[in-house]
């Protein structure tokens, strides 16, 4: 079971991106790339050759595979086919959180590690994304482990009521969901401007193999988290059973995806970047959101 | 008989309260030493101790010899001006004595030394002389003065002593003793080592020395 | 005879074994420490001072944690604040070495009077200085004198332990002191004053009202907030780490506070929970700061500046340091598997949990507080990747970085003990949990025999929360494993060539040292953002040789010193005012002392009668 469910994370991580992809070129009114161009990308960065900058240590080489390793671990604390237990008692939501935060420690230190100013500047700004959003997750998070009973992700899988405050922790967990995985209007990913780039200032210096298994690593994030905001506002559970129901599973999960997917590049077509000190009014009202669910939770709605 | 004698210390030392000038200070000083030993002869005729006899001949020996002469001794050294200067005028100050008699009438009354006895006159006239003595002390420019406000006090305190628990053992008398006359003498040289370094002994002026 | 003294004055109970235990822990590695890092600054005798200044430190702390009487527990608090002062001054040549002496010397003494006073109330009602009488006699003091002296407790040890707005002298010592010293003093020195508090509020005092705990949590969350922003700001690598020991001791006392305020509610298993959260992080950050202060002792040492904007490249000049550090700054992110991230996640669950319990206002409440303590957490992460960013990778920013050499066997010894612990700390985490219920359980006085606090399947009382779960050894190994996978992945697919050349920055291929990112640009976010609290002022100065040709362009910004300008130098320039205006008292005439003195003794034989 295990071992299926990050098969298939890591399989339609991708896929998740390229959707995303063509509906903003869908809106935009291009004829686009075709929805299987991150798989190309990925195995186009293992065929090519690596550069190393020679100001960088050892921290630079290591990095790729902590954050890689980190998004793996976050996909196995999320429950796709059990439900009422976790796979492994490995941790909650809370340690969820963590993890990823083990993962943008990392990248921002290898980015500081060439010695070049992007790298520098794209440190800067996603540390200052990243501390915004904490506070927020935080509430979110308390307004769901309100909800629910505990801050374990296996509580709020499996079927519940969708009541009022799932509904708005899930609006917030979505502005939430747009800063980490560094979308419009925090962060354009098809842009290389200094203006304009936090994550991909980040990763400027990457090539190769390297380079792969981040942007692997950055397409598992963003599953994970689509998966979470589905988890809360189309809760279903099935038993599972024999294949076919397995495999029922896996398109309802894959469809669930798809529309936040579907939202997030609405999202993205129709807003411009903010400049990097709106963002910290943003994320507040985020903040403001998670704090309505948790009087939601109360008030019991 | 003891009565009139407390009576003449007391009047020796509103004696010394009107002096205007140094060597009427001293005599007074003298006086009060003197009745001193009046009333502690007395004391030891009627009770018949040998120490209180040694203890007179003390006190006629070192307060009202030794010290009046060494500090006129110190006064001709200095070369001063014999002008005691004073920040209560001595009309003044008479007035304020008998005020500060009272008050130690009082005090000796509510220390439950009852009234009309003698010892409780004895307690109300040391009293009055130990205030009268810080009083010295407060309004007289002159460092001599405050030298001879001390020594005042002592005399007070003895004839407290002695009037409420008939005299301090006898050593401590004797060690008491000595060290008046040393500080009298250490009190001399330092009024001798101002006058050499500030050329006069008008306390005063050490005003100028604040910070 | 020994046994009756021990008897007497001491009291071996599992909260005192447990500081005894902290405070070894950071002295052991501080004295290996430090026979590599006095030596060729000093004179020997000096270094020989040096040793039994700490030694007689060490002592001191040990025994304020230990004894049972208040009178001893003063004598011993004194000793340790007088030792540690003279160690602060150490460097005596260096004038803000005695500035920042003085400032601590006086701000601890001001904490040492409340808490005197805070005793004499004490003795008044026990007549007795021994704290089990005391605990007795204090069931049956009323109430407004329990909260006044709480008030007491909370300002003098406070003032120890770096509470805001009393933690001015942390950034002025902890700098100046020589690098071990400001080991134990981050790590081991505020943390009696915690211990001060959980004894005498927690164990002594009893809790019956709600508010205290809501107070400790509110100036904790404040402090941890104000600590972190101040650490963000900062350029000199120890005061980033006072700073940021200021935050620290805010996550502690969220620990402790919630612990007050579940007590005074009557949930047993949540107050002990939360104050084993707290008393995790306390060890927690004993020993993470204890690390990061030594590794910034090397840097130091190796370098000779404090100032992060002149290194850089260090990582390739000092590997093992920077691992330390390294290592260090991921346990204070919380980073998991690491102990900060035990501690910090324990604090987050105590919030969550005892939000179930609690009713609608102080849900809202507890859950903003815990958000606050999420915030300061990311700050904290962006912190020390500023630190060790801008101190360790890139080029060297100047000639001190260049010439800097790895740490001597002595201090790279201190540091791998202490760097040791933390993994240690962080995988155990089940173990160290379970030794602390004992702990909590004691100080708090709950029987814990029908709880459990297994990390892997924290089972609570049905009608609180339903289960979750925590293991950091399985992610510990999952982290590896999967790292290892990708590492495979990277080694087996596709092209195996790596080049090294220059760094592409976009094209721009003469890059230098001028060119990297630092510490203040790397905060300069942080200081807009914050920038109601921090007020940041500049100066810019342009040199031109004509209109359109700048020839140079000078720019410096500042933050203010909040605390400083506002509240302490209007209080001390109020005093001198005081103070000034009673010299008219003093003129210095003789005849007038003397008359307060008659006069005195005058009113006083009068209203002696009178009585």
């Amino acid at each position: 079971m295990i071992i299926l469910q990050i098969i298939l994370f890591i399989l339609i991580a991708p896929l998740l991106s390229g959707l995303i992809t063509v509906i903003k070129n869908y809106l935009r009114m291009r004829k686009g790339q075709s929805i299987l161009q991150p798989y190309y990308n990925l195995v186009k960065f293992f065929y090519k050759d690596e550069v190393i900058s020679e100001t960088a240590s050892w921290i630079f080489r290591v990095a790729p595979f902590i954050v890689f390793s980190s998004a793996l671990v976050a996909s196995m604390l999320v429950p796709v086919f059990i439900f009422n237990r976790p796979i492994l008692p490995v941790g909650d939501f809370i340690a969820l959180v963590f993890i990823f935060t083990l993962g943008r420690f990392f990248l921002a230190l290898a980015a500081l590690d060439t010695g070049s100013s992007f790298g520098g500047m794209g440190s800067s700004r996603e540390m200052f994304i990243a501390s915004f959003v904490e506070p927020a997750l935080c509430m979110v998070i308390f307004a769901i482990s309100l909800q629910f009973g505990s801050t374990d992700i296996t509580a709020f899988s499996g079927l519940h009521p969708i009541t009022v405050s799932s509904v708005v922790a899930a609006l917030a967990l979505f502005l939430l969901v747009i800063a980490e995985t560094s979308r419009i209007p925090i962060d354009n990913q098809e842009t290389h401007l200094e203006l304009t780039m936090v994550h991909e200032a980040m990763v400027l210096e990457y090539s190769g193999r390297s380079l792969a298994l981040i942007e692997l690593a950055a397409y598992l994030k963003q599953m994970i988290f689509f998966f979470l905001i589905a988890q809360l506002i189309f809760p279903i559970g099935l038993p599972l059973g024999n294949f076919v129901q397995v495999f029922l599973w896996s398109l309802w999960f894959i469809a669930r995806i798809a529309v936040i997917a579907i939202a997030v590049a609405v999202v993205e077509v129709n807003l411009a970047k903010l400049r990097l000190f709106r963002v910290a009014d943003f994320l507040g009202f985020a903040f403001v959101l998670g704090i309505i669910a948790v009087v939601c939770s109360i008030l019991g709605a | 008989m003891q009565g009139i004698i407390l009576f003449l210390l007391l009047a020796s030392t509103y004696l010394m309260i009107i002096a205007k000038r140094v060597p009427a200070l001293i005599r007074g000083f003298r006086y009060q030493s003197f009745f001193l030993f009046l009333a502690t002869f007395i004391a030891a005729f009627k009770e018949n101790q040998v120490e209180l006899y040694v203890v007179s001949v003390m006190i006629i020996l070192v307060k009202v010899i030794l010290i009046p002469y060494f500090l006129d001794l110190t006064v001709k050294k200095i070369n001063v001006d014999e002008n005691l200067g004073l920040f209560v005028n001595s009309q003044l100050s008479l007035a304020l004595a008998p005020v500060f008699t009272y008050y130690s009438w009082v005090l000796s009354v509510n220390l439950g030394f009852g009234q009309g006895t003698l010892q409780s006159a004895a307690v109300a006239v040391a009293f009055s002389v130990i205030s009268i003595g810080a009083f010295l002390m407060v309004s007289r420019m002159k460092a001599f003065t405050q030298v001879v406000g001390i020594l005042i006090m002592e005399n007070g305190i003895f004839l407290f002593a002695s009037s409420v628990s008939g005299g301090m053992p006898f050593f401590a008398e004797i060690a008491i003793f000595f060290d008046v006359f040393i500080s009298a003498v250490i009190m001399g040289i330092f009024v001798f080592r101002i006058n050499k370094l500030f050329t006069h002994i008008d306390v005063n002026k050490l005003s100028r020395l604040k910070g | 005879m020994l046994n009756l003294l021990i008897e007497r004055f001491f009291l071996f109970d599992p909260l005192a074994l447990f500081f005894l235990v902290v405070i070894f822990i950071i002295s052991l590695p501080s004295f290996i420490y430090s026979f590599s890092y006095l030596k060729g600054e000093y004179p020997a005798f000096k270094i020989f001072s040096a040793q039994i200044l700490l030694f007689v430190f060490v002592l001191s702390m040990a025994f304020v944690v230990s004894v049972s009487n208040c009178l001893v527990f003063l004598i011993f608090w004194e000793i340790m604040s007088l030792v540690s002062y003279f160690l602060v001054v150490f460097d005596t040549n260096n004038e803000r070495s005695i500035k920042a002496g003085l400032v601590y010397i006086v701000m601890t003494h001001i904490g040492t009077a409340f808490i005197i006073a805070a005793f004499m109330i004490l003795y008044n009602h026990a007549h007795s200085f021994d704290f089990i009488a005391i605990k007795n006699a204090c069931s049956v003091m009323p109430q407004r004198t329990k909260d006044i002296v709480f008030l007491l407790f909370l300002i003098g040890f406070g003032t120890k332990a770096g509470i805001v707005p009393l933690h001015i002298w942390l950034p002025y010592a902890h700098p100046q002191a020589p690098s071990h010293i400001s080991s134990i003093m981050s790590g081991v020195m505020i943390k009696t004053a915690i211990y001060g508090i959980i004894r005498f509020v927690i164990f002594i005092l009893g809790i019956n009202t709600s508010w205290w705990g809501i107070l400790v949590l509110i100036l904790a969350t404040i402090t941890s907030l104000v600590g972190i922003i101040y650490a963000l700001m900062e350029r000199d690598i120890k005061r980033l780490l006072a700073y940021s020991s200021v935050e620290n001791i805010g996550i502690i006392l969220s620990g402790v506070g919630l612990a007050m305020y579940f007590i005074s509610l009557n949930l047993s298993y949540l107050a002990v929970f939360s104050l084993i959260a707290g008393l995790y992080h306390l060890i927690n950050h004993a020993i993470f700061k204890g690390l990061l202060f030594l590794c910034a002792g090397s840097v130091y040492k190796a370098t000779g500046t404090r100032d992060m904007e002149k290194l850089g490249g260090l990582i390739k000049k000092m590997p093992h340091t920077a691992v330390y550090f390294l290592l260090g700054a991921m346990a204070i992110s919380a980073l998991p598997p690491l102990n900060g991230f035990v501690s910090e996640w324990l604090t987050l669950q105590a919030f969550f949990l005892g939000a179930f319990n609690a009713i609608g206002g102080s849900k809202i409440f507890l859950g903003i507080c815990a958000a606050m303590l999420a915030l300061t957490s990311g700050l904290a992460v962006a912190c020390f990747v500023k630190a060790f960013g801008i101190i360790f990778l890139a080029k060297p920013r100047s000639h001190y970085a260049e010439s800097a050499k790895e740490a001597a066997l002595p201090m790279r010894i201190g540091m791998l003990i202490l760097a040791v612990f933390t993994v240690i700390f962080g995988l155990a985490a089940a173990l160290v949990i379970k030794s602390l219920s004992g702990v909590s359980s004691s100080a708090l006085g709950i029987d814990i025999s029908n709880m459990s606090f297994f990390l892997n399947s924290l089972r609570f009382a049905p009608q609180i929360a339903k289960n979750t779960y925590l293991s950091t050894p399985l992610l510990a190994l999952l982290l590896v494993l999967f790292s290892v996978i990708g590492f495979v992945i990277y080694r087996v697919f596709g092209n195996r060539r790596a080049v090294i050349y220059k760094t592409w920055d976009c094209g721009y291929y003469k890059l230098g040292p001028r060119n990297e990112y630092t510490a203040t640009a790397f905060s300069k976010p942080f200081r807009i953002a914050f920038s109601f609290f921090l007020l940041p002022y500049r100066k810019t100065q342009k040199i031109r040789e004509s209109f359109y040709h700048i020839k140079s362009f000078t720019y410096e910004t500042h933050t203010t010193k909040v605390f400083k300008k506002y509240i302490y130098n209007p209080l001390f320039a109020f005093m001198l005012k005081l103070a000034k205006s009673m010299r008219k008292m003093q003129p210095g005439s003789i005849h007038l002392y003397l008359g307060y003195i008659f006069i005195t003794l005058v009113l006083l034989i009068i209203f002696m009668e009178r009585f």
